[in-house]
């Protein structure tokens, strides 16, 4: 009989893995996520130069001097009246009104925009006011521009990881542990929804041509589900395997080349030996702990190692459901309603991700990282931030057990479930062939 | 001997019987037919000699043992609606299902690649099956069927969707499969290839077995005793003959000057005399029996069981 099985996963896994649809995702889905990191910063650093003019007209007669043109924006003053101003500048970006009142009365500036605004100029000439009018008030109490310059200070803790021994010469980034979070569970929802959803499609489709009925005579009913279940999961383990790989090699080769110097500087005088407290990255310090945290084998290997287990545990309990439902139906549309009960798990456990990722330890997080049917998803946005050891593992023993009595009362559905033809069975009938003996 | 018992079988849905008590045996070496108008159960027993479902009351034999799992390893089924993946290259697709029954990798693909020869389908080997047509697509859920070589086989509607080419194609290889010694039992509605065909049939009517017995048989118990003479001479003089002892049934005469008459002799008179009587009278070309066909006993015996 294990044989049988052997033999359904080959198939099952051959043919999907085969198809164009599994090769064109497994491939394309990293460079697009390298795409959607990396696009903003390309954007910027490329997006059109051209220079936008704007008429000032200061009514103040003091501000216009301190504004300052950059590559973006060049400014004119012009001794035109309003009125008159905004109908000559008519083909230059805006026109932007000082009043006479601004340095007491912030909103008495105005800019009349000739096209649409864009958000980032209107910021730059928000700031660049601002500014003068800070300078101008300065004046006004006598304050030193140097004793302004002091007094513009940011305090940005340095997040140390509190552990005994200091083997852990990297930080630990808030910042890199939830964007971690999200990523991971995001990997999960898609898995138990795509390839769970896989899996009733490929039931009801052998239910529809009738394989099951040449295959039920040879197999158990439960070993062709088994065997599909993990012919699909096997699928799946092999594209996330895939793409840890492409990104751990993105990682290493790609991303030397566009750290700034600094923090390259200072990830050598890590690896050197230095304490990272004495190391300067400069403003970069967050980036370098995050990419220390990143490239720490022991953190992100336990990652990994955790994210399989979770996939695979998460996927063998949903795909288990999914094929109940899948052997009760004949068509994807009879499926819908039937299929609700087992989606609203999932996408509680996305919401729930949301809260856990701004507070990872606390009660609602704990109990929905337990609870086996949203655990998948809410403990991968838990792990990143290095929760005790003990919650995962209950977490993983509590899913992997329920999976057994899942997949048990799955299986007498399914058994019942691919030679029902016609009627369209609802929640109850499916409750009541768990019985049949 | 019989391969196959079916023992008392019963099976209900909820609302309505199946099968009700239905018992027949399949002798070794021979094809069975399970005839029976549309919905009478032929389909829900061939299901219960696959184990795909179970019966409420009765059982199965198989060689005098009640039949397990293991043994369906050794029945090839071919359900009416056709099982074959739609995706899956039909090569591929042949071996796969010969490993489930039992065959190794090597075992499987040898025999596959003999059997898509032998109907002349080679090329076809990379082919899926929504690129054939369902005569094709029948051809090859036949391989997928006989590929093991078991020694039980079961079709269910092998016919329908073959062109009369295909259709006596596979006449033959079933034929010549029971010539290797395995048995067959296949439901159809087709008449004149139970004739062909089969050796023996049951058949169902209403859940229930009406109908049980050797092809020759049971033609010949349904002799109703009319026969059909071809003559030459005087057809009055025909009638006056056998006045007494039969009733005409039809007179045809034609222009060569052979004349056609059905007769019906009455049951308790002998046939030489008839034989005897008309041959004084008439020049006499032919008598036979009128055999009736299985379409007529088919017909009759469904229509009797109201």
């Amino acid at each position: 009989m294990k044989n049988k099985i052997g033999i359904i996963i080959g198939r099952e896994f051959k043919e999907r893995v085969h198809k164009k649809s599994f090769i064109l995702t497994t491939l394309l889905t990293p460079i697009l996520m390298m795409v959607l990191m990396f696009a903003p910063m390309l954007i910027s650093e490329y997006s059109d130069e051209s220079t936008k003019s704007i008429a000032v007209v200061d009514d103040s007669g003091i501000i216009a001097q301190h504004l300052i043109n950059s590559g973006e924006i060049v400014f004119e003053q012009t001794p035109l009246p309003l009125e008159i101003a905004r109908t000559e500048y008519d083909d230059y970006y805006a026109i932007l009104h000082i009043g006479r009142d601004v340095v007491s009365n912030p909103t008495d500036a105005y800019l009349y925009t000739n096209g649409t605004a864009a958000m980032g100029t209107e910021h730059n000439i928000s700031s660049q006011l601002t500014m003068a009018v800070q300078k101008e008030k300065m004046k006004i109490y006598n304050v030193e521009q140097q004793v302004m310059h002091e007094l513009n200070t940011r305090v940005v803790p340095q997040s140390l990881k509190n552990v005994a021994e200091h083997e852990d010469a990297g930080g630990s980034s808030t910042m890199v542990a939830s964007v971690l979070a999200y990523v991971l569970s995001f990997i999960l929802y898609m898995f138990l929804i795509l390839y769970g959803v896989m899996v009733m499609q490929s039931v009801i489709e052998e239910k529809n041509n009738r394989v099951l009925e040449v295959l039920v005579s040879t197999v158990r009913p439960f070993d062709m589900m088994m065997g599909k279940i993990l012919g699909v999961a096997s699928v799946a383990l092999l594209q996330i395997t895939i793409w840890i790989i492409f990104i751990a090699g993105m990682a290493c080769f790609v991303l030397p080349h566009i750290l700034p110097d600094n923090v390259l500087a200072a990830m050598e005088l890590l690896k050197q030996g230095v304490p990272a407290s004495a190391v300067d990255a400069g403003g970069n310090m967050g980036l370098l702990q995050g990419i220390l945290m990143l490239s720490n084998i022991k953190y992100i290997g336990s990652i990994i190692i955790w994210l399989l287990l979770f996939v695979f545990g998460g996927f063998l309990l949903y795909a288990a459901m999914f094929a109940a439902v899948g052997s009760a139906v004949d068509s994807p549309q009879d499926a819908q309603q039937l299929q609700t009960p087992i989606m609203l798990p999932i996408i509680l456990a996305l919401f729930v991700m949301l809260t856990v990722i701004n507070d990872p330890t606390s009660d609602v997080a704990f109990w929905f990282s337990m609870i086996p049917l949203t655990s998948p998803i809410v403990m991968m946005a838990r792990i990143p931030y290095e929760i005790p050891m003990w919650e995962v593992c209950l977490s993983a023993a509590l899913l992997y057990a329920t999976f057994f009595i899942v997949v048990w009362g799955a299986g007498k559905i399914y058994r019942v479930g691919i030679l029902m033809h016609g009627k369209k069975p609802t929640l109850k009938d499916l409750l009541r062939w768990m019985r049949y003996k | 001997m019989d391969l196959l018992k079916i023992e008392n079988i019963t099976k209900r849905y909820s609302g309505h019987t199946a099968l009700d008590n239905v018992s027949l045996s399949i002798p070794e070496g021979s094809i069975y037919g399970l005839l029976g108008p549309n919905g009478a159960g032929k389909t829900t027993l061939l299901r219960i000699i696959n184990r795909i479902i179970m019966p409420d009351a009765g059982r199965v034999l198989l060689d005098g043992k009640e039949i397990t799992a293991d043994d369906v390893c050794h029945i090839g089924y071919m359900p009416e609606e056709r099982g074959l993946y739609k995706k899956m290259k039909l090569g591929e697709q042949a071996v796969f299902f010969a490993r489930i029954k039992g065959l190794s990798h090597k075992e499987a693909t040898q025999k596959a690649k003999m059997w898509f020869e032998k109907f002349g389908i080679e090329d076809w080997w990379n082919k899926k099956v929504g690129d054939l047509s369902k005569g094709m697509a029948q051809k090859v859920q036949f391989i997928v069927n006989v590929l093991h070589e078991p020694k039980l086989l079961i079709f269910d509607e092998p016919f329908s969707g073959f062109d009369p080419i295909n259709a006596n194609l596979l006449k033959e290889e079933i034929l010549a499969l029971r010539d290797k010694g395995a048995t067959i039992i296949f439901s159809t509605h087709n008449m004149s290839s139970v004739e062909e065909v089969c050796d023996h049939i049951t058949l169902i009517d209403k859940s229930r077995n009406i109908l049980s017995g050797n092809v020759e048989k049971i033609r010949h118990s349904h002799g109703t005793n009319i026969f059909e003479i071809s003559y030459r001479g005087d057809g009055q003089k025909l009638t006056d003959t056998v006045a007494g002892q039969c009733t005409v049934m039809e007179m045809a005469t034609s222009s060569i000057g052979i004349n056609k008459a059905k007769i019906h002799i009455a049951n308790d008179s002998d046939v030489r005399n008839v034989i005897a009587a008309l041959n004084e009278n008439v020049e006499l070309r032919s008598f036979s029996e009128v055999i009736p066909t299985m379409n007529d006993i088919f017909i009759r015996a469904v229509e009797c069981n109201v």
